[in-house]
């Protein structure tokens, strides 16, 4: 839902659905699974899928004045991600994707928890990458909630929840643009985040990257992260000279197999970071046992470090903020970006590509290189 | 002023594999059961290819595939990873890196989507590199692409009747090792099934290895290969053979179909714990997970995406219905090969049922792993009597399969009678998978026992009368007789009611 939410918002409301009465289940948290998952798993799984449980016990919990009459869980087998078109496909993680069908189990095992609380559980399955298909899918699982409902009615909420979306996302790549631009003006480090839209979960994240942030440094996410032609050209130039690339949002040249939509944003982050001299520092976040990531451990790294960037990596993230061994590791990355930062901008400006949007020449990269060196412990 | 430079990270891009180079260039591959490799090998033979089959993973493998590769591996990444990683150790010690590079190739499947089996590439990946292979040439192949074109030098053509020799080996394959598992248990002497399955695999080997299809058009061969008697016959000699072994059918034996995860439910070996031989071990008949199957799936899952988009796409109806009839001719030619074999193999599960019965429990558009088959093959064993026992074979941390186990609680609690083992294998953990397994197999054992004795009281018969019966039809001791379903699970207790309907008639 992480990177979709404001789809089902604008679809929602195109279907008359008021605000007040679309209810999100909070964060997730320690205390939500204690309370509302217990008995309720199945197997051991990520985090990420496992702390299901907890949202859909909250939900299903609520008192009678709160009481939800659906619980709406879609199953995303697809993703509407800004890669579309320049990689092999654009799935969801398949434990995600199947994550409804298999919390549900949770709820049915003994009894039907849903049908006891009289609430309608609907869950379809929908290909969000797919943008013709979603009202084919969507529409036989909302006449469930709403029986007259048409599938032109359908087709014209759709259209309005993939422009909310749209919406939503060119407004954070624009905050992005602006942050970078800050940052590129003053010759000041910023870190990119590289980890999957649930990691902005405060439960699941453990807001790690806010914790960085107290010490002054601006952080972007990768899937927010601009996509302007200018900024993409100038920072892809060489690539695109040599042919490794076919466009600013190719990955085969690190990553061939590029079918799920998250790992490909994940790739192209890595890149990205790689590239662009004011990331002087990439935070990669991994839950517990996630397979999406773990083949992917060793080329982002790679792909960032080989760049002189700095790169710092929380795997097996679960349930518990591991708090300590957290703040200790921030502080070490930040008394790193203090140390070397400036070295590291300077540098990547050296080797970028002259004509960057933010108004930065060679030859000043040049000279801040030299400068750099000069000053860079031996 | 010199220009500063910086070279990025590039992914594994293999040197191509010419034309040239096919007849002095050996292509490895494995990762199936052993007959049917030796097929694929026959096939690959047959089209001008020099083939290896690699050996069955061990648990040596399983280690080097961990040292060498991301943490976190799922076990089959680890076991073929690591599998691949020291054959070519071995190959470069007596031969040299170089010469390794020049004249050897590996050959997998990838690419079903977002699963990490679709990106097992890496692991490959970083494993040649870690060990020093950097230079070693990989080639991936779709799993489901009929007509693929020529890996990178043309070296090896991804045509049809490359994968049609390939599916032909499958099925033929397949129906060995069902013949074979239905036969083993049962025989009066051990070591006869062992001895005619490895023999008739040997004997047909050489009829896909001589076949004609190296020399004809590539649009001939699919015509060819539906058309032709060769492998019916073939197998109708097969059944000759296995013919000759003796077979005492009234032994009481629970019988436990294998599901889970492609790789594990296939393998036959460490990566699984030997599991099917320690079932038999264990006084089981195994009923063993057919890679047709899996074809026949994959094809639906195609089907159903091409359904989905009629109205959408105006070539949908039509692909939609040519999966269909390729569904059609896949199932045509298994039961045609089957019928070979006196229609001792088990017959194929229909894809449309499979799907109605997991639907309440899985979305059928949930593809990774075996998503609803998965449990469709469960509820379908269940319901049909054909296994006493399921037991589900899934790696650790294998992404899609744990969500079709989670679902499958839904499925226990509204069954509670039904004998699902779901074991989490991990490669090194034997003795906890096992004696998990064997919680759920004593109570198989003695549903199988219960079955058979309800059964000789129905019948109003004893067990010394039964076997009185089965001297007086010794075509029943043949080991390819076909012995009806006649309502129960177990293979003595139909043999049973099959007697006494003999003796009544």
């Amino acid at each position: 839902m992480w990177s979709t939410h404001q789809f089902w918002v604008g679809l929602f409301g195109a279907l008359g659905v008021e605000g007040r009465k679309l209810v999100f289940s909070s964060d997730t948290s320690e205390e939500q699974s204690r309370q509302f998952a217990k008995g309720r798993g199945t197997v051991d799984c990520c985090y990420p899928v496992k702390c299901m449980s907890g949202h859909y016990g909250e939900l299903v919990a609520r008192d009678k004045h709160r009481k939800i009459d659906v619980l709406f869980s879609p199953m995303i087998a697809s993703l509407p991600s800004f890669l579309k078109g320049h990689v092999v496909d654009n799935l969801a993680c398949p434990r995600v994707m199947a994550g409804p069908e298999n919390i549900k189990s949770g709820f049915l095992k003994e009894n039907d928890a849903f049908k006891e609380r009289s609430i309608r559980y609907v869950t379809p399955l929908v290909s969000l990458a797919d943008a013709p298909l979603v009202p084919k899918q969507l529409h036989p699982h909302l006449k469930e909630i709403f029986p007259e409902l048409g599938l032109e009615e359908t087709k014209e909420a759709v259209r309005q929840g993939f422009e909310a979306l749209e919406a939503f996302n060119t407004q954070a790549r624009r905050r992005g643009r602006a942050v970078l631009e800050h940052c590129a003006a003053e010759d000041r480090p910023c870190l990119l985040v590289i980890a999957r839209p649930y990691h902005m979960d405060p439960g699941i994240g453990h807001e790690i990257e806010v914790d960085l942030q107290a010490f002054g440094y601006p952080v972007l996410w990768a899937q927010y992260f601009p996509t302007d032609p200018d900024l993409l050209e100038w920072i892809f130039a060489a690539d695109l000279k040599a042919g490794r690339i076919r466009s600013t949002f190719d990955v085969a040249d690190v990553w061939p197999s590029s079918y799920s939509a998250n790992t490909n944003e994940i790739l192209w982050g890595a890149k990205v970071a790689a590239r662009v001299p004011w990331v002087a520092g990439v935070i990669r976040l991994a839950s517990y046992e996630c397979g999406m990531d773990q083949p992917t451990y060793t080329p982002v790294q790679q792909i960032v470090e080989r760049s002189g960037t700095l790169f710092f990596s929380f795997q097996e993230l679960d349930s518990t903020k591991p708090a300590g061994s957290v703040k200790i590791r921030v502080e070490t990355i930040a008394h790193y970006l203090q140390k070397y930062a400036a070295e590291i901008i300077a540098k990547k400006k050296a080797v970028a590509a002259p004509g960057c949007p933010f108004g930065t020449s060679p030859t000043e990269n040049s000279a801040a290189a030299e400068a750099a060196s000069a000053a860079a412990p031996a | 002023m010199e220009t500063a430079k910086l070279e990025h990270y590039l992914a594994y891009k293999p040197q191509p594999f010419t034309r040239a180079e096919r007849d002095r260039v050996t292509i490895l591959f494995g990762g199936l059961h052993w007959r049917v490799e030796r097929l694929i090998q026959g096939a690959m033979g047959n089209l001008g290819y020099r083939s290896q089959v690699l050996p069955t993973a061990t648990r040596e493998d399983l280690l080097t595939g961990r040292e060498l590769a991301d943490i976190g591996q799922c076990c089959p990444t680890s076991f073929t990873t690591g599998n691949l990683a020291n054959v070519l150790r071995r190959e470069t010690q007596q031969r040299g890196a170089k010469e390794v590079a020049s004249n050897y190739v590996y050959v997998t499947a990838g690419a079903c989507g977002a699963c990490r089996f679709g990106q097992y590439h890496q692991s490959y990946e970083l494993a040649l590199r870690n060990a020093g292979l950097d230079s070693f040439r990989m080639f991936l192949l779709a799993q489901n692409g009929l007509e693929q074109g020529a890996a990178e030098g043309g070296g090896l053509e991804l045509n049809l009747p490359f994968t049609l020799g390939a599916i032909w080996a499958v099925i033929v394959g397949d129906l060995i090792q069902d013949v074979e598992y239905q036969i083993r248990p049962y025989e009066v002497n051990p070591g006869d099934t062992e001895r005619v399955a490895k023999e008739s695999i040997e004997y047909l080997h050489g009829i896909f290895d001589r076949s004609p299809v190296s020399g004809m058009a590539k649009w001939s061969a699919p015509l060819w290969y539906v058309g032709t008697r060769r492998f019916v016959d073939a197998l109708r000699e097969v059944r000759r053979r296995f013919d000759q072994i003796e077979v005492d059918r009234l032994r009481v034996k629970p019988v436990v179909k294998i599901t889970g995860e492609f790789y594990l439910q296939t393998v036959e070996g460490e990566p699984n714990y030997n599991i099917h031989r320690w079932l038999e071990s264990e006084g089981a008949e195994v009923y063993p997970a057919a890679i047709t199957i899996w074809l026949d799936y994959l094809m639906r899952l195609a089907g159903q995406d091409y359904a989905d988009h009629i109205g959408i796409d105006r070539h949908a109806r039509l692909k939609a219905g040519a999966i269909k009839a390729g569904q059609g001719l896949l199932r045509w030619t298994y039961n045609r090969m089957r019928k070979a074999l006196a229609d001792l193999p088990h017959e194929m599960p229909d894809q449309r049922e499979i799907r109605t019965l997991a639907a309440p429990y899985y979305h059928s558009r949930l593809n990774g792993g075996e998503g609803d088959m998965l449990i469709g093959k469960a509820l379908w064993a269940y319901h049909h009597k054909k296994a006493h026992m399921t037991c589900e074979l899934s790696p650790y941390s294998c992404m899609p399969n744990t969500m079709s186990v989670g679902a499958m609680a839904a499925v226990t609690g509204k069954y509670p009678d039904m004998l699902y083992a779901p074991l989490e294998i991990k490669g090194d953990a034997e003795v906890h998978a096992l004696s998990r397994c064997q919680m759920i197999l004593t109570e198989a054992k003695r549903r199988a026992q219960r079955e058979f004795e309800d059964t000789l009281k129905v019948n109003g018969i004893t067990l010394e009368r039964a076997r009185e019966l089965l001297e007086s039809f010794p075509e029943m001791k043949r080991a390819t007789y076909r012995v009806p379903r006649l309502g129960a699970a177990g293979t003595a207790a139909n043999l049973v009611h099959h007697l006494a309907a003999r003796a009544r008639s």
